[in-house]
């Protein structure tokens, strides 16, 4: 697979010196592995491109899912809501800026926000306040778009579906 | 009126003389003692702190940084990532309250000084100020709520707002000098200036309100008349003149010039934006041609054959848009010239000549009573000109247009919705239009897309042709704004409201930057009005909102009535005229409450925030004005949820029900301090699709002192539009439930029988009452208030 470019889906969405690092799919992977409390948080873009099914796969090994936006109604229709919840991104954003928030089973805070089938613009600019003021979760994405205010993300491969289910595939195997 | 000339007079046995002094051997005589004054007449920006203390503590500012350097002073730039300070001392997160300060004063600064200038317009039009009375009525005695609470002011004539506009100039400028580089270095303070701000943005949209109303005669009230709304109202039958903007004097003067010179069957006149309402409130010949996500489209469709622009979100590349199709622009307001020449003072034959005979693309009429001559000859002129030509495209160069696509991606990447352009006209290239149709409505009409085409497509005129028989068939209907709430209105609403019975007033403002069409904000004043909410809209949403029909082929303006009163959906007005909408929650403190309003800013907030249950939806707010306006109904307790681009604002004030330390206010009878859960929850939030914001705004119409009838039925709705739109019942529905008697009448049993399985709540079922499991207890007497010093007697 030919290298993805550091192209934001917005095309001026450059936040400053600090910019999401392009990662392979297997790196992602293991470093959602690492994560002692990872959470997977799902936007309204869910039902596109066969996310849905990857999420539920992610979920099935055993990480917590938050729905945002309309997205739980993509994993009910699907039958699979085990580990999922939903939650306004906006107010799950708030929430994980505090260490000390107790998370959606009361077990305690996240360090590490995965991304899949978001609102680009709306997660990119809650993902810049976790960048900045929440030093404490280390944010990727595994998005079909570049995210700069990740830590690690996809490259820009939203043009190539088939391509993109294959990395997700490569996620998930680390996992 | 006969002027009397100076000299010494006999007034005996005179009748009917009406004298009023107003400054004698130059010193001003003092107002009449209409109320008490209260304790913050004109308060400057420290006099409301400890208010704004109390909200940010409760709604802390939360940031979501756009940018994380800083540029603004040659010290820079500065990386600011990870809440470093910059060459200033200033951190990221004040950086952001600087910003949301920059912001609200645009906006705030956009209406006052619209206001400003109207009311030099009005001199000018109307002759003097002081002989405008500000009288709506019998219906209307509050006539200026926020000015009253405000300023203390309770303004009799037009000339009165002259001294509230003077206050809110002031403060603007000691707001802005707080953001240059080292001043303030506190987020905190920051927000805490920008609800002074916002408060700022309030007085200024009412004070240009009410002038403009008392100055042209606006009807006011309910029982006012349908309008058509849409694309496909436009009459090309007739010479057709586009205004654009805020400031209506100049529309006005083309109404007067069609209707004086008796030439309705040959102009129409339609218009897009808050100058459309505005001047249709002047005339019903007004068309609301679209708000102002559409207003390229409608030029770059050809459709207008004159345009006049006053201010305020006009697009700035609007001339060379509307040379695309030859139609000749007049700007009517100095702070949009774009390079033009000023021709005031011109044979206006000669000014027209000059624009329909292309010498020149647009000239500058300063003075609104010469523009409505010169748009219609214009207008009228360039008709037979224009209809030669074709604009929307041909058949021909459509399909060459998209088949030149190649499908490169970069439109999406440029559009703010990522609109998969390329797609659409893979599709239309294959015969297929139907998806590149769709768009017509998803895209905002930015225009961004056909700068970055390698292939020069002009894509706005690629949807427009995709989507042209549904622009044809865009025939909708709203009612002309009917301006404030009648005092009578308050008195009948005012205890349902502050009970709950009427679950709520839901406010949909502000402009067409929406994530997915103009469909989603007739969804919320529909389902709000069908649900018994009062739904008081104004601006862009407004418009879009009557854009739609139910299956009977009825318009909401149709189905539901034009009363401020349980499921009212009514027409507020403009951008300016949303001041009504919170001048409706004050009138109630004051009307209903009887509070004093006079100089009392604090308190009826206070009131405002624990009884009055409101929420503004800006579903597509763009605009600083919307930033200012969402912070002014914030600081006044009113909270409002934003579409989810709104989080481009940077800031949202948000609730943490999980802090139970948060939600403690005083019980006023005996200060004993209070948890009454999180109501509301936040203060401003962004959802990120329609299916979230639904529920989320009534959740955000509980209020403290909701009797348990009241709750009873906000739960219902809030417990039934999550089912609704997300699926089930909330996870959080339990926090709001104080007694059984706040359950949903209809399904009380089965959620007794939830909070015992699921929750571990003990139920007397053979009662049917709750023993134990909620936290917020409900005394029918409480008082609730945030502010000590409202306590009358202390416990001991």
């Amino acid at each position: 697979m030919a290298e993805l470019k550091m192209a934001p889906f917005d095309a001026a969405n450059i936040p400053g010196p600090k910019m999401g690092r392009v990662t392979a799919p297997v790196v992602l992977g293991k470093m959602i592995k690492r994560a002692k409390r990872p959470l997977l948080i799902c936007g309204s873009e869910i039902s596109e491109d066969g996310m849905i099914d990857k999420a539920i796969e992610i979920g099935k090994k055993g990480i917590p899912i938050a729905a945002t936006g309309n997205a739980i109604n993509s994993f009910m229709k699907k039958g699979y809501t085990d580990n999922v919840k939903y939650f306004s991104l906006h107010e799950l954003t708030n929430c994980m800026r505090d260490p000390e928030w107790k998370g959606l089973d009361g077990n305690g805070n996240y360090d590490t926000a995965i991304y899949l089938g978001t609102l680009y613009y709306y997660a990119s600019g809650l993902m810049s306040a976790l960048k900045n003021f929440a030093p404490h979760v280390t944010v990727l994405s595994i998005d079909r778009y570049y995210h700069p205010n990740a830590v690690m993300t996809f490259g820009d491969i939203w043009r190539k579906p088939e391509d993109y289910q294959s990395m997700l595939d490569e996620v998930i195997a680390q996992i | 009126m006969e002027k009397i000339k100076a000299g010494i007079f006999d007034i005996e046995g005179l009748e009917n003389v009406k004298i009023e002094i107003k400054e004698m051997m130059g010193e001003k005589i003092p107002e009449e003692e209409w109320a008490p004054m209260g304790p913050t007449p004109m308060p400057k920006i420290a006099d409301l702190r400890e208010w704004d203390r109390v909200l940010l503590k409760r709604y802390p500012p939360f940031y979501a940084p756009q940018c994380d350097v800083c540029a603004l002073c040659t010290m820079g730039k500065c990386d600011l990532t990870g809440n470093k300070r910059g060459a200033c001392g200033l951190s990221l997160e004040a950086m952001q309250g600087r910003i949301v300060l920059l912001a609200c004063l645009v906006g705030a600064s956009a209406h006052a000084a619209h206001g400003r200038h109207m009311l030099h317009d009005i001199e000018h039009m109307k002759g003097d100020l002081s002989k405008i009375p500000i009288d709506f009525g019998t219906e209307i005695n509050v006539e200026a709520p926020l000015t009253r609470l405000i300023t203390g002011i309770k303004p009799k004539t037009v000339a009165d707002l002259k001294e509230v506009f003077t206050y809110i100039e002031e403060n603007i400028v000691q707001l802005g000098d707080a953001l240059h580089t080292g001043q303030e270095g506190s987020a905190l303070d920051f927000e805490s200036k920008a609800y002074q701000m916002g408060m700022l943005d309030s007085l200024g949209k009412e004070a240009a309100d009410i002038a403009q109303m008392a100055a042209f005669n606006f009807p006011v009230g309910p029982g006012r008349p349908l309008l058509d709304v849409g694309m496909g109202t436009l009459d090309t039958n007739k010479a057709v003149i586009f205004v654009i903007g805020h400031n209506a004097p100049p529309a006005t003067n083309i109404c007067d010039y069609v209707i004086d010179h008796n030439l309705e069957d040959e102009v129409d006149i339609g218009g897009a934006c808050c100058t459309a309402i505005d001047s249709s409130r002047y005339s019903t010949i007004v068309k609301l041609a679209c708000s102002l996500g559409r207003q390229l489209r409608v030029i770059r469709a050809g459709l207008a054959d004159c345009i006049v622009v006053d201010e305020q979100c006009i697009r700035a590349d609007l001339l060379y848009q509307a040379q695309k199709v030859g139609t000749p622009v007049i700007f009517a307001n100095d702070k949009k010239m774009h390079d033009m020449e000023i021709r005031d003072g011109d044979d206006p034959g000669e000014i027209v000549k000059d624009l329909v005979s292309g010498n020149v693309p647009g000239v500058v009429l300063l003075d609104p009573l010469n523009v409505g001559e010169v748009a219609v000859k214009v207008a009228q002129q360039m008709k037979p000109i224009r209809r030669k030509k074709g604009w929307t495209l041909s058949d021909e160069e459509f399909k060459k247009q998209v088949e030149a696509c190649t499908n490169c991606g970069n439109c999406t990447v440029a559009c703010p919705n990522g609109i998969r352009i390329g797609d659409a006209h893979k599709l239309a290239a294959e015969g297929d239009i139907s998806l590149l149709a769709s768009q017509f409505d998803i895209c905002i009409g930015c225009g961004r897309c056909e700068q970055v085409c390698p292939q020069n497509i002009p894509i706005i005129s690629t949807m427009i042709k995709a989507a042209w028989p549904l622009i044809q068939a865009e025939k909708g209907k709203i009612r002309q704004a009917r301006g404030p709430i009648f005092d009578t209105e308050i008195r009948n609403v005012g205890a349902p409201l502050v009970l709950g019975t009427i679950p709520g007033i839901i406010a949909p403002i502000g402009c067409g930057n929406y994530p997915n069409g103009t469909k989603d904000v007739y969804t919320i004043a529909k389902e709000f009005g069908d649900r018994g909410y009062i739904v008081c809209l104004t601006g862009c949403m407004l418009i879009d909102t009557g854009l739609y029909r139910d299956e009977e082929g009825k318009t909401i303006f149709e189905t539901h009535p034009d009363v401020f009163d349980r499921g009212g959906i009514i027409n507020i007005g403009s951008c300016v005229s949303n001041a009504h909408i919170h001048d409706a929650a004050i009138k109630v403190a004051n009307i209903f409450a009887q509070r004093n309003i006079r100089g009392n800013y604090e308190e009826i907030a206070d009131y405002i925030l624990n009884r009055v249950g409101a929420c503004g939806v800006a579903w597509g707010a763009m605009s600083q004005k919307a930033a200012s306006i969402a912070t002014g109904f914030n600081r006044l307790g009113v909270p409002a949820v934003v579409g989810p681009h709104g989080v481009k604002y940077r800031r949202a004030f948000m609730g943490r029900k999980d802090r139970e330390e948060d939600w403690y206010v005083y019980d006023a009878r005996n200060g004993e301090k209070v948890y009454v859960g999180p109501v509301p929850e936040h203060s401003i939030i962004a959802a990120e699709t329609i299916e979230e914001c639904l529920p989320l705004m009534a959740k955000l119409c509980m209020r403290a002192a909701d009797t348990p009838a009241g709750r009873s039925i906000k739960l219902t709705h809030y417990m039934d539009l999550n089912k609704k739109y997300l699926g089930a019942y909330p996870d959080d529905w339990t926090v709001f439930v104080r007694g059984e008697t706040d359950l949903p009448m209809a399904k009380k049993a089965e959620f007794m029988q939830m909070l015992e399985s699921d929750h571990g709540w003990k139920i007397d079922w053979k009662a049917k009452k709750i023993l134990e499991g909620p936290t917020v207890k409900y005394d029918p007497s409480f008082d609730p208030t945030n502010l000590a010093r409202l306590i009358k007697h202390k416990k001991e």
